[in-house]
């Protein structure tokens, strides 16, 4: 599903991916944990085709596909989704017309007919009961007075409504008390399938006791230097980051 | 009758002479530094202007009309034309060179939206007059079509308890020089709620005088400037004269191209005003960077015990709201346009009814559109 090829990634001419290789097949879920500046929300962020994240060298194949000219929102369409740490808030937007506005953009862009307000609102109240998001919140400008975790599950809640192949979640756990945290990850295990890859990008090993990995991978300074199955985490979290780091040098 | 009031000859010979003692305003009064109204015009070419037309294009039961180039005009309309326009060289040269003019009055409640349109080149007149307890929605638009110069005079009679809801609609007019006085006397209890939708034109002026009379009077004012090209300036000044009088303004600029919007918003609480409440906030989004952004808050408070809170702010498109939206698969110049949309939701909320309402956004769909065009 992904195949990332010794990836190089500077951000305002400072090298910060330096030479990362992943690959991530459907089905999986796949964990990256790094400290922080490891280069971690560089990745997500580059995955997802942001600005200013450039690739100096390097792949990213999805599908095949190579994605490094590719703009964000053909990224989306495509069926790449990423959860945000920090989401934005949007006053003047209800939540409810931003989630119709980009479904139908995804849609649009695949060649795809538009729905309807109804029918949206039926997809999005499908999902809504889980992840707890009530009518009121589908109500308000997006994300404006909105908690940290109904932040987090509102992410997870497009991720659901948008059925991506990709989906990374950034720092998912950032911020979130331990119901909260469980409620999420309920969320986002539901939605683990065959046809879908996860990346869980994550400081705390903490987040991966609910989000179960296939594989660990260690960032550090901007590569992968340790990987191994979903007890890594553990270990990581005994023996701390800079313990482990010494051992790869 | 107020026996003071001089004639409506003697007004008008007043205003005459205000004109020619002023002339056309210029960037060296501090009230028109941005808008050099003078570079484009002189005092010979206002004084030759011919008559705008007006047109009514709803008038629903319970409002009267009256043409003001008619004769034997009522007495609402002598009472009131040209008593309250004020100081202005503009305001004083409308009155004094209109051919005419419209006058609106209402006597009571009334259902449903009254529609003016205003057209052509030239001066022209609007009275409008509520009575005590009528209720009145207005809804003005103004059409492109001023090859050089319109310029209205409008006057805002409220007596005490009424309310009139205004909203004032003008087309990008990229060739006119439109600039509109608009002087407003609310009584006790009286209400004034205003919207104005700029789009843009050589030179585009709005020039608010409001005068808050009567205890409890208020005023709520709100605005939304789109350009993709020139100009466009709203300069308010609402003066709290009596107690427990309230204010609020919203006014929101979008500049884009190579363009320019300003608001100037000037308090007034006046002594003895106690207990006066004014809100005002204006905000600017710039969308490249031939544009230009002017607010210029004041504040003047002469009574004790008033509440007075203002801001002004410009800024960009917000980066991480933009890559958000592209991240959910809304293409860049969609995810501009709703986050415009989203800054002059507030604004355009204040408009109350939702007709009007809905037109203000068609033009600014406009409006939008040309930005991107200009963009660079």
């Amino acid at each position: 599903m992904l195949e990332i090829k010794d990836l190089h990634v500077a951000v305002g001419g400072k090298e910060i991916l330096k030479g990362l290789t992943l690959n991530i097949g459907a089905g999986e879920v796949h964990a990256v944990m790094g400290p922080n500046g490891s280069g971690k929300s560089t990745l997500s962020y580059t995955l997802a085709g942001r600005e200013g994240y450039e690739v100096t060298s390097g792949r990213i194949l999805y599908r095949g596909e190579d994605l490094t000219a590719m703009p964000p929102e053909e990224r989306a369409a495509k069926g790449i989704f990423l959860a945000m740490q920090y989401p934005v808030e949007i006053p003047g937007v209800t939540t409810m017309n931003f989630l119709k506005t980009a479904l139908n953009a995804q849609r649009r862009a695949r060649g795809e007919s538009e729905f309807d307000a109804m029918t949206i609102l039926k997809r999005v109240r499908a999902e809504a009961g889980m992840l707890k998001v009530s009518e009121e919140m589908l109500k308000r400008p997006l994300n404006v007075g909105f908690s940290g975790g109904e932040k987090k599950r509102l992410e997870i809640l497009q991720m659901a409504l948008f059925g991506p192949s990709l989906a990374i979640l950034d720092e998912t756990d950032s911020g979130l008390d331990i119901d909260a945290l469980k409620l999420v990850a309920e969320g986002v295990n539901a939605q683990r399938s065959p046809a879908r890859a996860m990346l869980v990008i994550t400081h705390y090993q903490r987040l991966l006791d609910f989000i179960v990995p296939d594989r660990v991978h260690v960032l550090s300074a901007g590569r992968i230097i340790k990987e191994g199955g979903k007890e890594l985490a553990h270990e990581l979290e005994a023996r701390g980051y800079e313990q482990i780091v010494k051992d790869a040098a | 009758m107020n026996a003071a009031l001089p004639s409506l000859d003697l007004r008008r010979a007043e205003a005459r002479e205000r004109f020619r003692a002023k002339g056309v305003p210029h960037r060296r009064i501090e009230e028109w530094k941005y808008s050099d109204l003078r570079a484009s015009l002189d005092d010979e070419h206002v004084a030759q202007e011919g008559a705008a037309q007006w047109r009514v294009e709803a008038l629903p039961d319970g409002v009267e009309l009256f043409d003001l180039s008619a004769g034997n005009a009522p007495d609402w309309v002598t009472r009131n034309l040209g008593a309250i326009d004020g100081s202005g060289a503009m305001a004083a040269a409308s009155f004094v060179f209109a051919k005419g003019g419209v006058a609106l009055r209402a006597t009571r409640a009334v259902e449903g939206a009254a529609r003016l349109h205003l057209s052509a080149a030239g001066h022209t007149r609007v009275l409008i007059v509520l009575e005590e307890n009528a209720s009145l929605t207005l809804m003005e638009t103004q059409s492109n079509d001023a090859v050089e110069l319109r310029n209205v005079g409008t006057e805002i009679v409220l007596a005490s308890g009424s309310k009139l809801s205004h909203a004032r609609l003008a087309a990008n007019a990229p060739k006119s020089i439109q600039v509109e006085t608009i002087a407003v006397k609310a009584a006790a209890g009286a209400s004034y709620r205003a919207h104005f939708a700029n789009f843009g034109a050589k030179l585009s002026r709005v020039d608010m005088n409001i005068v808050l009379e009567g205890e409890n009077a208020e005023a709520h004012l709100s605005g939304a400037t789109v350009l993709a090209n020139g100009h466009a300036d709203v300069t308010t000044h609402i003066a709290h004269a009596a107690g427990n009088t309230r204010s609020t303004q919203l006014f929101k600029n979008v500049a884009g191209g190579h363009s320019r919007a300003i608001y100037q918003g000037k308090i007034t609480v006046r002594e003895g005003a106690n207990g006066s409440d004014s809100r005002q906030s204006a905000k600017g989004l710039l969308l490249g960077e031939r544009a230009e952004i002017d607010l210029k808050p004041e504040l003047e408070i002469f009574a004790d015990d008033v509440k007075c809170a203002h801001g002004a702010a410009i800024g960009d498109l917000d980066v991480d709201s933009l890559f958000y939206l592209r991240a959910r698969g809304i293409p860049d110049s969609e995810a501009r346009a709703l986050l415009i949309r989203a800054f002059l939701e507030d604004a355009v909320a204040e408009i109350e009814n939702e007709e009007i309402r809905a037109s203000v956004w068609r033009e600014v769909e406009g409006a939008l559109a040309r930005a991107n065009e200009a963009a660079p």
